[in-house]
């Protein structure tokens, strides 16, 4: 056990950790029976001090509350899976069926959301440029394009990995406010990438997606459509990939990449 | 005895006894479209919810906005609760809180922060006497639990939960060194867990 990290435990529990913080943290967790069981605990500890705080909502709230739900159909529970993929040696086995919020819902919680995050790192060649970028992982923004794309009642290839039971989502911000998201569904084999206000990329480049595999290699995954606001399926096998990146490259792509990426993201 | 349990409900409290019907059950019933059922926990569970978000987000039109997001997010989620993770109420303040803060994280949110919150439970209103006095133990339970905290942690953790800041903006604000906050969040968390009891 990392002592360092596991101190986050009561600072998670309260949502007084940073987006980077808490996104480190749920990978922690994900290993950590001490911390998943510590958390739970302060979860239910901290619910307590809301005793203090009861006030009587304002009676408009319930009309407004019973209205919506009018027309919102709950989620499905979540079902162990039929089909036993078998994607990495070195997964552990998930008897958990994922996490109870797992579907793309804009309060990801908590314990839940990293039990199913995989044990896995990027690559050294990959880490290093993690760090030359200072990515930011941050798990909320996003959402709203999410919403849209999950209210669509066709369910193509976006929409399942989006809907998946296993699904893992990271985001980035970009400095001018820009987000990409992306969301990998092991079970499926596919990673989709949701970008929401990207900028156009310089004259004559393209935004090029990649995966890379545990060996180190990138892999393209195809070339982004133009367009800010994009749901854009990353082609090839995302299941046995440790991570995804975008890089700017020529019209047309590149076999390798030719710049350091713009984003990164890791699947462990 | 609380009316419901924040901890281990569900196999805790028996049918037919003070409550007929535990938050478990109706979060059970609403994962099937049981508006009924989804109204009778919104009556149970409001005055918690919308109050902790109210003290978090101060701004009562937000709060209320943020309120209706947050039992949206339930009525969505409720075939996602496991009761082995923790108790039914516990896991809706959770995402109550989640909520309310990721609310006052946003840039707009903050110019409205400090605009006029006096105190966060004066407008609590209770439908029955009996209902006021198991209120008033149970604050009062909390209350002394909370009294076994050194000043210094109770502080720290008011300023988390409560005002939703995060441990490096609490360490800033108390003028402590990087990381003393966060460790006197979880000391006190850990010390107001075991003086209750709360077991998850």
């Amino acid at each position: 056990m990392n002592d360092d990290i596991h101190a986050l435990s009561g600072a998670y529990a309260v949502d007084a950790l940073d987006d980077a913080e808490r996104a480190r943290f749920e990978r922690h967790l994900a290993g950590c029976t001490a911390c998943q069981a510590e958390v739970e605990s302060l979860f239910a500890a901290a619910s307590e001090l809301s005793v203090l705080t009861e006030a009587t909502p304002p009676a408009s709230l319930r009309a407004k509350v019973l209205g919506d739900i009018a027309t919102v159909r709950p989620l499905p529970p979540l079902t162990a899976p039929t089909d036993q993929s078998r994607d990495q040696a070195g997964d552990q086995p998930s008897d958990q069926p994922g996490d109870q919020l797992g579907d793309g819902a804009d309060a990801p919680p908590v314990e839940q959301l990293a039990d199913r995050r995989r044990a896995r790192g990027l690559s050294r060649g990959w880490r290093g440029l993690v760090a030359a970028a200072t990515v930011a992982v941050l798990a909320i923004s996003g959402f709203v394009v999410w919403r849209q794309v999950n209210a669509d009642p066709a369910r193509t290839i976006a929409e399942q990995v989006l809907a998946a039971g296993d699904a893992t989502r990271t985001s980035k911000t970009f400095a001018d406010g820009s987000t990409a998201t992306m969301v990998r569904s092991g079970s499926l084999h596919k990673a989709v990438i949701i970008t929401s206000g990207m900028a156009q990329p310089p004259g004559g480049k393209v935004y090029q997606l990649w995966l890379q595999d545990p060996t180190g290699h990138m892999a393209s995954a195809g070339v982004m459509p133009p367009g800010p606001d994009q749901v854009v399926v990353l082609e090839g096998d995302a299941s046995k990939a440790t991570g995804a990146g975008i890089t700017i490259e020529p019209a047309g792509g590149s076999g390798q990449p030719t710049s350091d990426p713009i984003a990164l993201f890791s699947f462990a | 005895m609380s009316r419901f349990s924040v901890v281990p409900s569900g196999d805790g409290s028996p049918e037919g006894t003070a409550r007929p019907v535990t938050l478990e059950q109706l979060l059970r019933r609403s994962a099937t479209g049981d508006e009924t059922a989804f109204a009778e926990l919104y009556d149970a569970v409001s005055p918690r919810l919308f109050g902790l978000v109210r003290r978090v987000v101060r701004d009562p039109a937000q709060s209320e906005e943020v309120a209706q997001e947050v039992f949206l997010e339930i009525w969505r989620h409720s075939a996602r609760f496991d009761p082995g993770k923790g108790g039914a109420l516990s896991w809706m303040l959770t995402i109550a809180h989640r909520k309310a803060v990721d609310r006052v994280r946003s840039a707009e949110a903050a110019r409205h922060r400090d605009e006029g919150y006096g105190s966060s439970n004066q407008d609590v209103t209770h439908d029955s006497t009996a209902e006021a006095v198991v209120e008033r133990l149970d604050a009062e339970r909390v209350h002394r639990a909370l009294d076994t905290l050194t000043p210094a942690q109770r502080q720290a953790l008011e300023l988390a939960y409560l005002s939703g800041y995060t441990h490096t903006e609490v360490a800033t604000m108390l003028d402590l060194p990087l990381g003393t906050a966060k460790t006197r969040i979880r000391d006190g968390l850990i010390r107001l867990r075991d003086t209750l009891g709360v077991t998850r």
